[in-house]
């Protein structure tokens, strides 16, 4: 696992939206690396903080304090434009919402060039026509539909519009915000299959934002838990599904919903609260409880997690 | 039983009559190549709209009428006085009639001639005026609305401005220059932008952080690119409308700036000051048609161009195509 490159690095960062006297803090000392060529989920409630962080990192939103790293170089406040111009192709999102992510008033064909006119890295128009009928048919669509308007597709086709935008730029990095959550269930399967043949064939690495725990365990190799904009634990995929450790977790985990009408009858869900935590008398910490599997926890908190994790083993 | 005889007729029935249809899941995608373009369905939509089009046309012949009046035959000079060769006396309130088709004023002028010069320059006015605004309002407005930066200075320079009453703004302007068609068109366009400035920054403020035009700041987009492709093309229908609306109201504004004195010189016909001469008239009855023939102009410039704006703004609005 140390051997495997950091694509990003994302160090102590905060952001504070508002004044000082309404100031409200979104993201609150967050850190976490993410390796080349995986698929990193985070997942927590609404308004947890998972879109601003993603939006932090593509530079919608500015941080207020700690650093962002990307291929070992600063792309956090204030750089160069050469490196702006990197960051830009090398960095890319697929929106939330397919029906207000593409502009209405402009066809296919210049929703999906719109990174290419701002490249400037075709020879000529014909050169930027092949590459967005190459693109749409990257993602399933047809080269025709580049002189339609978005309105006149359905919500997964507009979305697979959506990830050609960000494909044409050629990135390494995809921050997905949410990507299926405003689609029908009936096609959520192809668009997650789409992302993930992607990665396969073009060596992508996500960040994949969600609160469909069910879909995060399918798609991600490891997963970031986001309470009130602190990071509460971060582990392997498997292992925080097989050994949730801090309260907060072990909450969301109970609530998935199970086509299973045996297990749903004597389902406990467990309720989270946050008073539990005493940290009023120590602070916590962010510690790595096991190795890959981290945790914000004070000290007497880091016992009873370890004598869990100790009995979850033997238990196996 | 059933199943028997439904089998004894399926036997019947020949192969080859039949052949399997593949489902091709590629082929469903193709719904043909679609030549939906925004600019020809709205005309579309506007020409649907009858009392428009009519409008339309009468603007449409209001203009041309206005503009080729001057060289038709037996057309007389607006500022001319007739005088009457056997009395040496001026025509004086003549009343409409087959020599003065529309009457005299009051020293002798023919209305006529007067109203349809008068017309001329009050939609020069009013264009004028109209496309300053347009094209100023715009600018700042979408720059006001977008530019987080510039949204504080603006707004303070719009407070102040805005403050000054147009009437203060006009009587300053007659004193430095003197009251001309130049200084009428120039003192109503410097006080006009603000408020299509404000309008379009609300509605560029609106729609600034939505999904898409995030996406188009994480591709990169310039902000003159955004600006053109992402906010203009949602704002054309409003637009329209206030397009449609600032040339009547220009040409109203006018017929006020003349009523208190700060319009048009006399000589110089526009519907201002005939609207005015008519005013001093209207309580004999006999003299009303000096009123009422300007009226009816400016009552139909101003219907024709709301009507137009409004069904232009629907049109415009692509949810309205079919």
């Amino acid at each position: 696992m140390s051997e495997r490159k950091k694509l990003l690095e994302v160090k102590n960062i905060s952001v504070v939206f508002g004044s000082r006297k309404k100031a409200f803090t979104a993201v609150d000392d967050v850190s976490f690396d993410i390796y080349e060529g995986e698929t990193f989920g985070l997942v927590g409630e609404s308004g947890s903080g998972k879109t601003t962080i993603g939006r932090a990192i593509i530079r919608i939103n500015a941080i207020t304090s700690g650093e962002i790293i990307f291929e070992d170089e600063r792309i956090s406040g204030k750089i160069d434009k050469k490196k702006d111009k990197k960051v830009v192709q090398d960095i890319q999102m697929i929106f939330q919402d397919p029906m207000s992510s593409l502009n209405e008033r402009a066809k296919v064909d210049y929703i999906v060039s719109e990174g290419l006119y701002n490249l400037k890295n075709y020879a000529n128009d014909a050169e930027r026509k092949k590459i967005v009928d190459e693109a749409l048919l990257e993602v399933g669509l047809l080269p025709e539909f580049s002189s339609r308007f978005p309105h006149e597709f359905s919500g997964g086709q507009r979305q697979r519009i959506g990830i050609a935008r960000s494909l044409v730029m050629q990135p390494k990095f995809i921050i997905a915000d949410e990507p299926i959550s405003a689609l029908d269930v009936s096609i959520r399967a192809q668009v997650l299959n789409l992302m993930n043949r992607l990665k396969k064939d073009l060596g992508l690495t996500y960040l994949f934002i969600a609160h469909d725990l069910s879909i995060v365990r399918f798609i991600t190799d490891r997963v970031g838990v986001i309470h009130k904009g602190r990071l509460v634990e971060l582990a392997e995929t498997e292992e925080l599904y097989n050994n949730p450790l801090h309260p907060y977790t072990r909450s969301l985990l109970s609530a998935i919903p199970m086509p299973n009408p045996n297990y749903e009858k004597s389902r406990k869900v467990i309720f989270y609260d946050p008073d539990q935590h005493h940290y009023d008398i120590e602070a916590p910490k962010w510690v790595e409880i096991k190795k890959g599997h981290f945790i914000l926890a004070n000290q007497p908190e880091i016992d009873t997690y370890k004598t869990m994790l100790e009995s979850n083993i033997k238990g196996e | 039983m059933k199943l028997k005889t439904h089998d004894r007729l399926v036997e019947h029935i020949a192969d080859d009559l039949f052949e399997f249809a593949n489902a091709d899941t590629d082929n469903s995608e193709i719904a043909g190549y679609s030549n939906y373009s925004y600019w020809r369905s709205t005309v579309q939509v506007f020409l649907k709209n009858k009392t428009a089009v009519l409008f339309l046309g009468v603007i449409v012949i209001l203009l041309l009428f206005t503009m080729i009046q001057p060289v038709l035959p037996n057309q007389k000079d607006p500022t001319f006085i007739h005088i009457n060769p056997e009395t040496f006396m001026q025509f004086r309130n003549v009343k409409p009639g087959t020599e003065f088709w529309f009457g005299t004023n009051a020293i002798g002028q023919d209305l006529w001639a007067r109203i349809w010069s008068g017309t001329r320059t009050s939609l020069l006015i009013g264009f004028a005026v109209g496309l300053f605004e347009v094209v100023i309002g715009i600018i700042i407005g979408t720059l006001w609305g977008y530019v987080k930066k510039l949204d504080r200075i603006i707004t303070e320079i719009y407070n102040v401005w805005n403050n000054i009453p147009t009437t203060v703004i006009l009587i300053l302007l007659t004193y430095i220059f003197r009251p001309s068609l130049s200084t009428l068109i120039f003192a109503m366009a410097i006080t006009g932008w603000l408020s299509m400035a404000r309008l379009v920054r609300n509605l560029v403020t609106i729609i600034r952080d939505r999904e898409y035009n995030m996406a188009s700041r994480c591709l990169g987009t310039p902000t003159y690119r955004i600006l053109t492709k992402n906010m203009l093309p949602y704002l054309v229908s409003v637009i329209m409308l206030r397009v449609a609306l600032a040339i009547p109201m220009a040409i109203g504004a006018e017929v006020f700036l003349t009523y208190i004195g700060l319009g048009l010189p006399v000589q110089i016909p526009s519907l201002g000051n005939l609207v005015n001469e008519g005013r001093v008239l209207m309580m004999s009855q006999s003299l009303r048609y000096q009123l009422f023939f300007p009226a009816i102009v400016i009552s139909m410039i101003t219907i024709s161009f709301y009507v137009m704006g409004n069904a232009f703004a629907d049109a415009a609005d692509p949810k309205n195509h079919v």
